[in-house]
């Protein structure tokens, strides 16, 4: 079993095309794990490695983050592949949580770009040190030493140049490493063989700068170091240390460059990742001890202690359900017995593997720290499992609610039972994707982060289960809300024959006030000298609950809403729990409709980038869809604009934009806030709703 | 307190009146100060006063950080909406907010041709009816009285207010006892009001004096200063 001190768990993480799987491919290459290097949109039809499904292949994306296991140097790197697309930020967010560092892959002549920026504030938030690569040195424009200021600028990250190129564009040679000083050539069809030289000549003095501009930052993580520029006898080591130590404090990102298409950078890069990433021992990791009011508890990297795994992935392979595992503390061993945290049930460690991106390899056992696969374990993506003397939980991740929705129809019998077993599978991986039959239209519906989220679901169904879907027109994932405080006073009767049903709630229902965590739904209770039994009281709660779920006008959800209930009767016979319930959701609707119900619905911050010549064409475009521009920045050629734009708008937008920029702009968004519709598109959507409806009852 | 109340009892209104109503359309202003005094937060209330008169604003900035941007008008809308007790303040500002324009232009030395061309497309593409323009940390004095006369024609053309801020860095710059740099003062014939900024310890304010007012250069203080603490305009 590997040494714990010597793992390394890492992501690669990047904007879109910004040549992460390539990268992730010579990683692979170099480690000896596979023979010959394929392109991701590779002329042998092969496609890259690491990208195992079909459907990424054809469309030279990365969707689901396969873990793969690589040695360098002695040194065991679980590398995981994350997507880049923001519809997957899920993934992305899944395999941050289990990682002990990154790389941060930037494209050298689009430098930091606005997906760049979500990835870093989703590293930010689970505290992953990190270690940047500026890629595609070889391309016309590239200047990696403006990444480097974008770094510290956009990111507002502590970046340091740890190297300089030797040569830009298609004149790269190689770089040079500032802390060794000396020059590095990549020898050798595939780069195999490295050449270590003295300096160019025309490079040294600008080496000498800007090893000190590094020797300066780098010193202020580490007394050792500054002592030792003082007094002048800075070794190599000391170096290494410091940056080490910075890196893995957040306080610092050092920077490596190259182009890992023609295989110049690469090795460094892994030296890099074994000298200043942190091993699993180096992080801390906490769990919610479920026996103790969730008490936070500090894990430890200690083999002999009980374990804690969190399995934060499922993949339905050709063998069965595998179930991607990272091991927080103790160890793992073929026939021990573990129980998942959350459906309490337990079960024996069948076969055990280690990954990689399509092939596997059985072991034995995994150590503390590891990541590896497990076989036909019954669970969902996130799930916690335990030695059975523990009642953790690792922390809940973060899981945003999907904004929108889609009805799909099966087009016939087997297609339907396979749409079943597909649907079954997927909302286990990614808890961001929902589904349920709605039961006015009798439709199955299925909910996600964006359009495209939905339709690889959609083409997965199809490709991997054989179920052929027809789909509608996706739909906005609406709230309702309201905007005045109502009164209620309603009594729910009935007297007629047998035992009767009587109850009386009276109360108001008010916006809860906004602020920075908007409730859904309050309930207080204000009622004195018992008009109402205390024992009715939940059901009144729960009546409103049930309310809660549909608004009157469009069917939707009812958020920010306080009910309260102050007075009240009862019957000493007729009066029941579910009178009460009753009479609660007749108040609701009630006093609903008195209360200037609103319409809300999702909007997108929507990040354009561009050439300049086309920002007219982005304005019109944005102004057309009702959005606000926020901001727009140019820098040089390229510009970029920052706007909020409903959602509802946003459908096609990505076939807009690329007829109206000749496909040379690309843009991103994610949920920004829930804002009330304008009135007159309000009164559309009802119109709809209404039409709707009469078409379902006849 | 209302919004229409919170308008009417705003400083600003002694600031307009200072200037006889204001600076006007096709017209340019200039705040000038020391580097630090707080033009910045000076130019964002302006504008923030006329986002609240539902006007629409156009702010440029060359700082290469548009958050930093949106803090400052987040931070002097805050101030403002806390000391009035400002109703339903939150919905105002998202309402207002639909009004403003960042423009931010991170590359060294962009020729003021650049600047207008993409100001006219948001104004004319992006069908944004701008009311004025607030230029943040344009380097005035250093600019060709060429440049200052085009941005002179297109605020007359579209029918914009255009404010500056200005303050030169250069250590060469004499600044007089208003706070006014020597170096400004041969586009005095250019600008239509200049406004110098200056700290007084003896009162704790920044002193704010109209230097230039259209045809007349004759300077007398205001009646409003820039509180060092808040950063706004304060009667």
């Amino acid at each position: 079993m590997p040494e714990i001190s010597k793992m390394r768990n890492i992501g690669i993480s990047a904007h879109i095309d910004s040549g992460k799987t390539t990268l992730s491919e010579r990683i692979l290459y170099y480690s000896n794990r596979i023979h010959a290097i394929h392109e991701v949109r590779g002329k042998d039809g092969v496609g890259a490695t690491m990208d195992s499904m079909e459907l990424e292949r054809e469309r030279g994306i990365t969707i689901a983050s396969a873990a793969t296991n690589v040695t360098w140097k002695g040194h065991p790197i679980n590398v995981i592949d994350t997507p880049g697309h923001v519809d997957f930020t899920i993934e992305v967010e899944r395999s941050l949580r289990v990682l002990d560092g990154a790389i941060l892959v930037l494209c050298s002549v689009a430098g930091v770009q606005s997906q760049s920026i979500t990835v870093d504030r989703q590293m930010k938030r689970y505290r992953v040190p990190r270690i940047a690569f500026v890629n595609k040195c070889d391309r016309t424009g590239a200047n990696p030493f403006r990444v480097k200021q974008q770094l510290i600028d956009k990111l507002g990250l502590n970046a340091v140049l740890m190297q300089i190129p030797i040569g830009l564009e298609d004149r790269l040679q190689g770089v040079v490493d500032l802390v060794a000083m000396r020059a590095i050539y990549f020898d050798g069809p595939n780069g195999d063989d490295l050449r270590y030289e003295e300096i160019p000549e025309e490079l040294k003095d600008l080496a000498a700068e800007k090893r000190e501009e590094m020797l300066d930052a780098v010193s202020l993580c580490s007394d050792e170091l500054m002592e030792a520029m003082l007094e002048e006898n800075v070794t190599e080591e000391m170096i290494y240390r410091a940056v080490r130590k910075g890196t893995i404090a957040l306080e610092l990102v050092p920077v490596f460059m190259g182009s890992a298409y023609k295989n110049k950078g690469i090795q460094p890069l892994l030296d890099a990742v074994v000298s200043y990433l942190p091993n699993p021992t180096e992080v801390t990791n906490t769990a919610l001890d479920l026996d103790n009011a969730e008490q936070a508890v500090v894990l430890k990297s200690d083999e002999n202690m009980p374990a804690v795994i969190l399995g934060f992935k499922l993949e339905d392979g050709q063998y069965g359900q595998l179930t991607y595992i990272r091991i927080y503390q103790g160890k793992l061993k073929k026939g021990d017995e573990l129980v998942n945290t959350r459906s309490r049930k337990k079960f024996k460690v069948g076969r055990l593997v280690r990954m990689h991106a399509s092939s596997m390899e059985d072991i034995v056992e995994a150590g503390c720290g590891d990541i590896a696969a497990l076989f036909g374990i019954e669970c969902a993506s996130g799930d916690t499992f335990c030695h059975p003397s523990l009642n953790y939980s690792l922390t809940s991740m973060y899981v945003p609610k999907p904004v929108i929705s889609l009805a799909i129809n099966p087009v016939d019998k087997k297609s339907a039972d396979n749409m079943a077993k597909a649907l079954n599978r997927f909302t286990k991986e990614d808890p961001t994707f929902n589904t349920y039959v709605d039961p006015e239209s009798n439709q199955t519906i299925i909910q996600g982060m964006g359009e495209l989220h939905l339709e690889v679901y959609v083409e997965r169904m199809r490709r991997e289960y054989k179920a052929d879907v027809s789909t509608d027109k996706p739909e906005v994932a609406y709230r309702e809300a309201i905007s005045l405080k109502a009164e209620f006073n309603y009594t729910h009767k009935k007297q007629t024959g047998g035992s009767g049903q009587y109850a009386r709630v009276a109360g108001y229902l008010e916006p809860i006030e906004e602020s920075d965590e908007v409730k859904d739904y309050e309930f207080v209770d204000m009622i004195k000298g018992g008009t109402i039994p205390s024992e009715y009281i939940p059901s009144c709660d729960k009546g409103f609950q049930t309310a809660i779920k549909k608004g009157t006008q469009l069917g939707f959800p009812v958020v920010g809403v306080r009910a309260v209930i102050n007075d009240g009767a009862f019957h000493p016979v007729d009066s029941s729990d579910q009178a009460f319930q009753t009479a609660a959701l007749g108040a609701f609707r009630e006093a609903f409709e008195r209360a200037k119900p609103v319409i809300l619905e999702p909007v997108m911050k929507v990040v354009v980038e561009g050439p300049t010549e086309f920002q007219g064409n982005i304005f019109g475009s944005i102004n057309q869809r009702r959005g606000v521009i926020i901001s727009s920045t140019e820098d040089g050629a390229s510009c970029t604009v920052e706007s909020e734009v409903p959602l509802s708008e946003m459908f096609g937008y990505s076939t807009v934009l690329r007829s109206l920029t000749q496909g040379k702009a690309e843009f991103t968004m994610e949920l920004a806030k829930y804002s009330r519709v304008p009135q007159s598109v309000g009164e559309e959507l009802k119109t709809a709703y209404i039409e709707k409806k009469k078409k379902e009852q006849k | 307190m209302e919004i229409q109340e919170l308008n009417a009892l705003s400083p600003l209104r002694a600031f307009d009146e200072s200037l006889n109503g204001g600076l006007g359309k096709g017209n340019l202003g200039v705040l000038v100060s020391r580097h630090g005094i707080g033009k910045t937060a000076c130019l964002v209330h302006l504008a923030t006063d006329k986002l609240f008169r539902n006007e629409h604003i156009i702010h440029v900035s060359f700082s290469g950080n548009v958050e930093h941007v949106i803090n400052w008008y987040k931070e002097v809308f805050r101030q403002i909406s806390e000391n009035r007790s400002l109703e339903d303040a939150a919905a105002i500002y998202n309402e207002i907010l639909a009004n403003r324009v960042v423009m931010n232009f991170s590359q060294e030395n962009i020729s003021v041709d650049k600047v207008l061309s993409s100001l006219e497309t948001l104004i004319r593409q992006g069908s944004f009816n701008a009311d004025a323009v607030m230029f943040d940390g344009y380097k005035l004095t250093v600019a060709s009285e060429d440049d200052v006369r085009k941005i002179k024609q297109f605020a007359m053309d579209l029918r914009l207010e255009v404010w500056f801020s200005v303050s030169p860095v250069r250590p060469d710059v004499i600044f007089d006892e208003n706070g006014v740099p020597n170096t400004i003062m041969k586009y005095a014939n250019l600008i239509d009001v200049l406004i110098g900024l200056k700290y007084n310890e003896a009162m704790d304010k920044v002193i704010m004096t109209l230097v230039k007012d259209k045809e007349s250069i004759d300077p007398k203080p205001m009646r409003v200063t820039l509180d060092p603490k808040t950063m706004l305009i304060s009667e």
